[in-house]
Order: C-alpha cells, then sequence, then structure tokens
C-alpha cells in the first residue's frame, strides 16, 4: 500500500498535496481500499469555502457511503470532472488521477495539525 | 392496478413455491421479478423455469449477471475473507448446476423496466432496477442519504423505484418542494423471497397498488404493502447442509440474516 512522502493526511484518510498557497485533497489508497468500488463522489461547488473538519463532500460505494472531511480550512478552485464519467479512479489512482478537489488554503499553520506520511501509515497499520 | 413485485430468489424453490401459492390468493394485475434469481441454494434451474413458464418479465440480478457468463465473481462485494470463502463455494457450485438453456436465459435477461403510467395529464414513471439504476450491484439500504437517493431517482426519471438486493425491505417516501407544490418520490425495496436478511426468515414480496388518482403530487399515490409468507424453511435449509454449500447459509435461512 503506497504512503507518499510529500503527502500530508488527516485521521479522516484525507490527503492533501500543498504547493504554494493551494491544496490538492483526495482519499487515501487505505481508504478506497476499505470503501470498495466507488459509484459516485458527491463534491461540491468551485467558490465554496470550507472550514478544517467540515464536511465537503461524500463518496458513495457499492456497499457504503462515507462523508469527506475536510484537511485544513480553504476555498475550492476546481473540482475533478473526470470523477463524474468514472468514479472509479478514485479506486484505481486514489493518489493521482482519482483527486477530489483543489483549495487555497485560509490558514497555513493548521498544515502542522496533519499527519505525516510514516504518522499515517502507523494508523493503518 | 396492483402490482406484485418480488426478488432474490436464490434459487430458494420452497419459498418461491409459496411466493406464487400466495400470489394466487392475493390476484395482481402484474407480476413483476427484480433478480436475482439463482446462488446460495440447490435449486438454480428449477426457480428459472419456475419463473420462465409463467412469462413474468424479470430482470438481471447481479448473481444472474455472473452465472450467465459463466463467471466466478457475482458482485456480491464481500467484506469478510470467511465471506468471501463461503461466497465461491456457492459460485462455483451454482456453476455447475446451471444448464445451458438456463443460463443462457440468465444471459439474456434484461437490466431495467420501465413502466410508464399517465393517469392524470402527468407521467408517473414506475422504474424497476436490480441494485440501483447506475449499479445492479449497488447496494440501496434504508439508511441511504435521502440527498442521495434523490438524486439517484432524479438522474433515472423515476417517480417509483424499486428494486432489491439488500434482502431488507422498506419504503421510503422523499418529497421536493416545487414551486407550486411538492414532488413525491416513492423508494421502495422489495426484500427477497428465498433469503431474508432482515431477522425475519419469512419470505418477502410487495405488492404496490397504483390508483386512478395516483399523481406525484400526492403522498399517497400508491399503497406499498408487505407481504411475508411462510414457507417449508427446514426443507431449504436441510437442501443445504446435504450439499457442498456451507451450513452457515442453512443457519441464514433459519434465522433470516
Amino acid at each position: 500500500m503506497q504512503f507518499p512522502s510529500d503527502y500530508k493526511y488527516s485521521k479522516e484518510h484525507i490527503w492533501i498535496k500543498i504547493e504554494g498557497q493551494t491544496g490538492t485533497i483526495g482519499i487515501t489508497e487505505f481508504a478506497q481500499s476499505e470503501l470498495g468500488e466507488i459509484v459516485y463522489v458527491d463534491l461540491p461547488s468551485v467558490g465554496k469555502q470550507f472550514k478544517k473538519d467540515e464536511i465537503f463532500g461524500s463518496v458513495e460505494a457499492v456497499k457504503t457511503t462515507s462523508d469527506l472531511f475536510m484537511p485544513v480550512s480553504g476555498e475550492v478552485i476546481e473540482t475533478n470532472v473526470a470523477l463524474k464519467d468514472d468514479a472509479t479512479l478514485v479506486n484505481s489512482a486514489s493518489f493521482t488521477d482519482g483527486w477530489m478537489i483543489k483549495i487555497i488554503l485560509s490558514d497555513s499553520k493548521e498544515i502542522d495539525t496533519l499527519l505525516n506520511a510514516g504518522s499515517y501509515e502507523k494508523i493503518v497499520s | 392496478m396492483r402490482i406484485a413485485l418480488f426478488s432474490d430468489i436464490h434459487a430458494n424453490l420452497p419459498a418461491l413455491e409459496a411466493c406464487f401459492n400466495s400470489m394466487e390468493e392475493q390476484k395482481p394485475d402484474a407480476i413483476y421479478c427484480l433478480g436475482d434469481l439463482v446462488g446460495y441454494n440447490i435449486w438454480p434451474n428449477e426457480v428459472i423455469n419456475e419463473i420462465r413458464k409463467r412469462g413474468i418479465p424479470t430482470i438481471a440480478g447481479n448473481y444472474d449477471q455472473g452465472i450467465g457468463l459463466m463467471s466466478d465473481e457475482c458482485g456480491c462485494a464481500y467484506k469478510t475473507e470467511p465471506e468471501k470463502d463461503m461466497g465461491k463455494i456457492s459460485i462455483s457450485f451454482t456453476n455447475s448446476l446451471v444448464k445451458p438453456d438456463e443460463r443462457k436465459y440468465l444471459r439474456t435477461l434484461p437490466a431495467h423496466i420501465k413502466v410508464e403510467f399517465q393517469l392524470n395529464n402527468d407521467k408517473l414513471n414506475l422504474l424497476l432496477v436490480h441494485g440501483s439504476p447506475r449499479k445492479i450491484n449497488e447496494y440501496l439500504f434504508e439508511d441511504r442519504d435521502e440527498k442521495s437517493l434523490l438524486r439517484i431517482m432524479e438522474q433515472a426519471d423515476a417517480d417509483i423505484i424499486c428494486f432489491g438486493h439488500t434482502h431488507k425491505p422498506y419504503h421510503r417516501i422523499l418529497p421536493t418542494e416545487q414551486i407550486e407544490n411538492t414532488h413525491y418520490r416513492h423508494a421502495i425495496n422489495t426484500g427477497s423471497v428465498g433469503k431474508p436478511k432482515d431477522n425475519n426468515p419469512k419470505g418477502c414480496y410487495v405488492m404496490l397498488t397504483i390508483n386512478q388518482d395516483s399523481s406525484i403530487t400526492n403522498k399517497d399515490a400508491v399503497q406499498v404493502e408487505f407481504i411475508r409468507f411462510d414457507y417449508d424453511i427446514e426443507k431449504a435449509a436441510k437442501a443445504v447442509e446435504d450439499s457442498p454449500l456451507p451450513n452457515e447459509y442453512a443457519d441464514m435461512l433459519r434465522k433470516g440474516y
């Protein structure tokens, strides 16, 4: 199972890749494997603002559904439209093509509250 | 009109026979089968033929699709390793039992049936699926978020959706506020004829009544009755125990889980 070292993680199995003030967000490989085949991803509109730990969307898998929690506060600037046609990208490429939203971070300090790859790996193994 | 809807027989012939006996008393105007005729018991061919000889419109369930394609995958999305191991035995055993003509029948079943009523200068669309409109093996449990269920129904242009697959019957009325009125949608799970999982081992089917004044703006547009019937559970359970199938499937029949 992968745990890319240049990403940060939340206990709710969300990853965020930070580039300057922008963060790309998705769910971890562990999360997708627990959910099973994903059928639909409900994502917010561009422009919406969320605080850290707020629900920004949900994932609907064949047998279960799960809410998505913001790892940090920010404004949505882009959503992954490819997931509308093929939600299983989250299964096949959870850390890359299966990304969900891009945000502008509203408080960079919140990054310090997240886990690094090693700490996250310990939680799920 | 009164429409009988049943699903998830899973090769349980005693249950299907009791179901048809009950329907003969109920005298519905139409009967539809929402799939999963086979798997988990010893009578897949007999179940297929009882349904075929009555000419009952039937859609494919995920298990029917798996067996139709001679696959070793039933799309059951088992979670635990013991469940997966038992499931492998069931699909392998079912594949060994099903005859060529019956397999061909399963392979050619339709995925959905849409029934459009035009009663009061508006449409009332009844959609029949096995799991969900978008996925044959999606589990729409009773606690599914209302927003999600409504989205699924809106995308499928369904006012009433009937489905099985979870083996747990329910009826939910989903209102949507519109400018002049409220649009009421109905999500109906038909339960299971031959493998109930709602802790009631009796078989289950649905009687749906559409009235002449039925409309999307009338909350009571349709009546939904869940009919539970007794059947020879011991016969079905013993058949499992006397077969290569795991004995736990017999216990599940006796207790309804």
